[in-house]
C-alpha cells in the first residue's frame, strides 16, 4: 500500500456506545492505525481537514445542523461507511418517528420546543449516499473489522444478506425459543455471528432486517410464542421504525 | 452375531473403556432442553437415551465452518489445509443419521470425490443405539426403522435398564475386548411407534410430485416461512456450501473458508447484477422438498430425506415437512380418482 | 455406495487447490469487459473444450466462474473476456501482466462438437455471451475442413459495447462467414442494424436439414431466440444453449448451480435444448 487511505470519523446523535475508541479493540489497534491516516476526529484531535478517502460516521440525524455537516461530510469523502444502528436504519432514535414529532418534542422540551428544532432521527441513507454499513447497536466489531480490511485492501465489502438463525445454527446454539424466549433472528440480518443468542440472550433485531423479510410470517410466529399483534409490531420496530413506516397493518 | 447384556449401572464403564482407546463422541445435554454432539472428556456425560441432537453427525465430517486454503497475501502463495482423519467412535448414533451418513457418502463420492470429506469419514467408527420416536420423528415411513443397525459396527438396543449389545464388525470387536459382558440370550424388545407417517414409499412420491410443481401449498407455506434458512442448516443429508476469504487484520493472509449454505435463503441462487434465479419463498420450499424426495431420489431410487424430524422441530413458523408431502400425496389421489 | 472401492482419500485431488497462473496480456474492450490472456505453469494447455469454464481466484478476494474465450486450437495460454460486475471482477481490472491469479479447471460440459461436424454451425450471442462463443467460433475457423457454414448473430446493447472488434471485422471481411450484428441502441456514428437479436433470425439463409445452433446470452434471451428459431422451422434436436447460473465449487459439491435435478457446473453450462425443453426452472 503506497498511500495510506486518509480517514475521518463522525458522530451525529446516538449513545455513543458505537464510537470507536470506547470499544475493545486494544488488540487490533495498532494494526488498523498502521493501515490508515486518521486525518479528522472529533474524540482525539482538532482542526478539519478538505478531503478524505473514508469517513466513518456513527448516529442518526436529528437536527437541520446535522443534515448540513453530513453533506458536507459526503462532498469530502469518497467512501463514506455508517457505523452501528442508529446511522444505518435511524435505530432506537427511530422510534420516537412513529409519533407525531410535535408530540415528541413537547414531551422532551416541554414549552422550549421552538428553541430545539429537531427533525425525526433518520438513517444517513435517507440524507445521502452510504457506500458501506457496519451494523448493530453497538456496532459489529467482527463486521467493523471486516469492512476496514476491504477498504484497506481495495475490495467492495460483501453485506451479508441471510438470518441470525444461520450463524446461530453454525454454531450449534440451542434456540432460544426453546427457553420460552422470543427472538427475531429469523428476520433479521446477520453478521453478527448471532452474538446475544450465544450468549443466551433473544435477539432484538439491532442489525435490521434481511432485504425481503417476511413480515407477516414474523408477526405470526410472534403471536404464536404469545405476543399480542401490537407488542409484535413494537417489537420489530424498535431498530426497524423508519423502514417499516407505513407497512405495519 | 453374540449379543450381551449393558446393565445400565456400567454404561460409563462402557464409555471410559471406548475412551481409552480412540476419541469418543457421543450426545451431550446442552442448555435447557437439547442434546448435542461433543468429544466425551467425562464417561458420566454420554446421555444416550437421547430424543434428538440439533446437528447429526455430519458436523464431523462436513464441518459447519471448514478451512480449504490457507494463503499469504504477501508472497501471492497458498498451502492447502491438512485434513485430520477420524480416527474415532461414533457413540449412541440413531439410525436415520447414519442413513444420512450413506447419502452424503453419496453426494461427495459421485462425479468428482472430495478428499476433504471423504478422508475426515474414513476410518470413522459407529455405534448405534435405538430410540423411541417422539411427535417428529417419522424415519419409518422412508425405511429406517429404530432398531436398524446397518452400517453400525456395534448396536444397543435399549432394555428396561441397559442395553442389548451386538457386536456386528470385526472393528466393533477390537473395541470391546477386554470389557466383560454377560452374554445376553433373551430376543430384543420391539421399539415404538412412529407418530408420523408420509404415507405413500418412495417410488409413488415421485410420481406424486412429478405432478406437484403447480401445487397451492407452495403459496401457502411460503405465508407462514420466513426464509430464516433453519429447516437447512440443521437437515442431515443437506451439504451446500458457500465459500468465502477471511483476511486477517493485518492483510497480510488468511483463508478461504466453507460453510454450510441453504437454499431457503435468498441470498443462496442470487447472481452478480441482482437476478435470483428462486425469488419466492414458495419456489425455495418446493426446491427444499424436491431436493428431498425428487431431485436425487429419482436418479438413486431412495428419498433423501431421513425421517428425523429437525426441520419441522426447529422451524419457529412450525412448518412440517410430513404435512406438506401429505398434502401433496392427498390432492394428487384426489386428482387422479375425479372424473375429468 | 461402498467407500472402500474407491481411492484412499490420501490419493485423491484437492478439488479446491487452485494452480497458480500467470496473467500475459490484459486489453479493455469496452467500458465494462476487460480481456485477460492467461498462461499456466510451464506454458501447458488448459485441456478444455469450447464451453467449458475455469473458475478463477485472487487470494483474499474471491473466486468465481468464467468461460474460456479461446479455442483449444489456441496453444500456449488461454483467453477470457471478464465483465466488472462484482467484488472479484473489480479488483481483477487493477491486475496487470505479471500477476499470478488462481485457476481451478476447466469445468463443465463443453459444446459437444462432434454434433456439429459436417454440418452448418449457427451461433447466436447476446452480449457478453460472445465471450464463450469466441471460443467454438474461433474452433470453426482453425477447423473449417471439419465444418461447414459458419453463421453468426451477434447482438450488443450499443456499438461502443460491441467485444471484440478486431476479430468481428475479420468475421464481417471473411467471405466464408455469414455474419450478422445489430445493436439495441446505436450511437450517432452506428451505420449497422438496431434491434434486439432476434430481428436477425427470420432473415437467415440457413438449410435447416443441416445445421445446428448454439445460443448464449442473458437470460432474458433464450425465450425469445427459440420463438424465432422455431418460427423459422428449426427442429428442437438441433438446438443447444449454454446457461448460467450462481457457482460456487465448480465441482457438483455446493448446490448453488442447481436447475431442478441438474447441476449446471456437471450437466452444463451447455445443454442439449431436447434435455432442458422440460425443466421448469432452466429458462
Ligand atoms: C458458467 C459461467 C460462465 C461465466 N462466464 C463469464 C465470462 O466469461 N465473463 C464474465 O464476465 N462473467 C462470466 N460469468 C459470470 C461471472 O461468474 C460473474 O460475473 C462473477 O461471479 C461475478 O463475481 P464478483 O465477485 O465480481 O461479483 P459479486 O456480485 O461480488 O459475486 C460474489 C460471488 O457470487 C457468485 N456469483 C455472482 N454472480 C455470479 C454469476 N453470474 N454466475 C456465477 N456465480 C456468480 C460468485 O461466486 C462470486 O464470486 C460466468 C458465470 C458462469 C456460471
Ligand atoms: S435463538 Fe434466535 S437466532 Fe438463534 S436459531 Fe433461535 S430464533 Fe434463530
Ligand atoms: S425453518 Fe421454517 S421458517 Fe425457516 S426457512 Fe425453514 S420452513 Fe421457513
Ligand atoms: S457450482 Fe457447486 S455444485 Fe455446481
Amino acid at each position: 500500500m503506497a498511500d495510506k487511505p486518509r480517514v475521518a470519523i463522525f458522530d451525529f446523535t446516538g449513545c455513543e456506545g458505537c464510537e470507536l475508541n470506547q470499544l475493545n479493540f486494544e488488540d487490533q489497534l495498532l494494526d488498523i492505525l498502521a493501515h490508515v491516516d486518521i486525518v479528522e476526529w472529533r474524540e482525539a484531535m482538532d482542526g478539519q481537514v478538505d478531503e478524505y478517502d473514508i469517513a466513518f460516521v456513527e448516529g442518526s440525524l436529528s437536527t437541520p445542523d446535522c443534515i448540513n455537516r453530513i453533506n458536507e461530510i459526503r462532498r469530502k469523502t469518497k467512501v463514506l461507511v455508517a457505523l452501528g444502528a442508529c446511522a444505518v436504519q435511524g435505530g432506537v432514535n427511530g422510534m420516537k418517528n412513529t409519533r407525531p414529532i410535535d408530540e415528541v418534542r413537547q414531551e422532551v422540551y416541554g414549552d422550549d420546543k421552538y428553541l430545539f428544532p429537531t427533525l425525526p432521527a433518520l438513517a444517513l441513507s435517507s440524507v445521502v449516499k452510504v457506500d458501506y454499513n457496519v451494523r448493530g447497536c453497538p456496532m459489529t466489531q467482527i463486521e467493523f473489522l471486516k469492512v476496514f480490511t476491504s477498504l484497506v485492501m481495495g475490495k467492495e465489502p460483501i453485506e451479508p444478506d441471510h438470518s441470525v438463525c444461520v450463524d446461530c445454527k453454525l454454531k450449534e446454539n440451542e434456540c432460544v425459543y426453546e427457553k420460552g424466549m422470543i427472538c427475531l433472528g429469523p428476520v433479521t440480518r446477520a453478521g453478527c455471528d448471532a452474538h446475544c443468542p450465544s450468549f443466551g440472550q433473544y435477539c432484538t433485531g439491532c442489525r435490521g432486517l434481511v432485504s425481503h423479510p417476511n413480515l407477516k410470517g414474523m408477526e405470526e410466529i410472534l403471536v404464536e410464542h404469545g405476543l399480542s399483534v401490537d407488542e409484535a409490531w413494537k417489537r420489530l420496530e424498535l431498530y426497524n421504525a423508519n423502514e417499516l413506516e407505513g407497512v405495519r397493518p | 452375531m453374540v449379543q450381551f447384556y449393558l446393565e445400565g449401572d456400567r454404561i460409563s464403564e462402557f464409555v471410559a473403556h471406548l475412551m481409552k482407546q480412540k476419541p469418543v463422541y457421543a450426545p451431550h445435554r446442552k442448555g435447557q432442553k437439547s442434546f448435542s454432539f461433543e468429544k466425551t472428556e467425562n464417561a458420566e456425560d454420554v446421555v444416550l437415551d437421547y430424543v434428538r441432537t440439533m446437528h447429526s453427525i455430519k458436523k464431523y465430517f462436513l464441518p459447519p465452518r471448514e478451512e480449504l486454503l490457507h494463503f499469504d497475501l504477501t508472497k501471492n502463495e497458498s498451502d492447502p489445509v491438512e485434513i485430520p482423519m477420524s480416527e474415532a467412535v461414533f457413540l449412541g448414533v440413531h439410525s436415520y443419521d447414519l442413513a444420512a451418513v450413506g447419502r452424503l457418502d453419496y453426494n461427495f463420492t459421485v462425479g468428482s470425490p472430495e478428499k476433504n470429506y471423504l478422508t475426515r469419514r474414513q476410518n470413522a467408527i459407529f455405534i448405534g443405539v435405538s430410540f423411541e420416536p417422539d411427535k417428529f420423528h417419522f424415519s419409518g415411513s422412508v425405511g429406517i426403522r429404530p432398531e436398524d443397525s446397518t452400517g453400525c459396527d456395534i448396536f444397543l438396543t435399549k432394555l428396561f435398564d441397559g442395553y442389548v449389545l451386538e457386536i456386528l464388525t470385526d472393528k466393533g470387536q477390537e473395541l470391546m475386548e477386554g470389557l466383560n459382558l454377560p452374554a445376553h440370550d433373551a430376543g430384543k424388545p420391539a421399539t415404538g411407534h412412529f407418530h408420523q407417517h408420509i404415507f405413500v414409499p418412495q417410488a409413488k412420491l415421485s410420481e406424486v410430485m412429478e405432478h406437484s410443481y403447480d401445487n397451492p401449498v407452495w403459496e401457502e407455506t411460503a405465508g407462514k416461512c420466513v426464509g430464516c434458512g433453519t429447516c437447512n442448516l440443521v437437515c442431515p443429508t443437506c451439504y451446500c456450501f458457500n465459500v468465502e476469504e477471511n483476511v486477517d487484520i493485518t492483510a497480510t493472509k488468511g483463508s478461504r473458508e466453507r460453510h454450510w449454505d441453504g437454499c431457503m435463503l435468498r441470498e443462496f441462487s442470487e447472481v452478480a447484477g441482482g437476478e435470483v434465479f428462486r425469488e419466492t419463498l414458495a419456489a425455495r420450499q418446493r426446491h427444499r422438498i424436491f431436493r428431498k424426495f425428487k431431485y436425487i431420489s429419482d436418479q438413486t431410487g431412495q428419498p433423501w430425506c431421513v425421517g428425523c424430524g429437525r426441520c419441522t422441530t426447529y422451524c419457529t413458523a412450525g412448518i412440517s415437512i410430513v404435512s406438506i408431502v401429505n398434502r401433496l400425496i392427498g390432492d394428487y389421489e384426489r386428482a387422479a380418482v375425479a372424473p375429468v | 455406495m461402498n467407500l472402500s472401492e474407491l481411492k484412499t482419500p490420501a490419493e485423491l485431488e484437492d478439488l479446491y487447490h487452485p494452480v497458480m497462473a500467470e496473467i500475459k496480456e490484459v486489453k479493455r474492450l469496452s467500458a465494462m469487459e476487460t480481456y485477460y490472456r492467461v498462461e499456466l505453469p510451464g506454458g501447458e494447455d488448459l485441456g478444455h473444450m469450447p464451453g467449458q469454464f475455469v473458475e478463477l481466484s485472487i487470494f483474499g478476494v474471491g473466486e468465481a466462474p468464467f468461460s474460456i474465450s479461446s479455442s483449444p486450437t489456441l496453444k500456449g495460454s488461454f483467453e477470457l473476456g471478464v465483465r466488472r460486475a462484482g467484488m472479484l471482477t473489480d479488483v481483477l481490472l487493477r491486475q496487470q501482466p505479471g500477476t499470478k491469479i488462481g485457476i481451478r479447471g476447466p469445468f463443465g460440459n463443453g459444446i459437444d462438437v462432434e454434433k456439429f461436424k459436417g454440418k452448418d454451425v449457427l451461433i447466436i450471442a447476446g452480449g457478453i455471451g460472445l465471450v464463450p462463443m469466441r471460443s467454438m467460433i474461433n474452433y470453426v475457423i482453425d477447423n473449417r475442413d471439419q465444418f461447414g457454414k459458419l453463421i453468426i448473430c451477434y447482438g450488443s446493447k450499443s456499438d461502443q459495447d460491441l467485444l471484440f472488434t478486431d476479430e468481428l471485422a475479420q468475421w464481417e471481411k471473411d467471405p466464408a462467414i455469414d455474419y450478422h450484428v445489430t445493436v439495441d441502441q446505436g450511437s450517432d456514428s452506428w451505420q449497422g442494424n438496431t434491434g434486439v437479436i432476434t430481428t436477425l433470425i427470420p432473415g437467415l439463409d440457413l438449410d435447416l436439414a443441416n445445421t445446428v445452433c448454439c445460443i448464449c446470452g442473458p437470460p432474458v434471451m433464450y425465450r425469445f431466440a427459440l420463438l424465432s428459431l422455431k418460427s423459422k422451422g428449426f427442429a428442437d434436436e438441433n438446438i443447444y444453449m449454454s446457461l448460467e447460473r450462481r457457482m460456487k465449487c465448480g465441482v457438483g459439491k455446493c448446490g448453488h448451480c442447481q436447475i431442478n435435478h441438474s447441476y449446471v457446473c456437471q450437466d452444463g453450462p451447455v445443454y442439449h435444448y431436447p434435455d432442458i425443453k422440460s425443466m421448469q426452472e432452466a429458462l
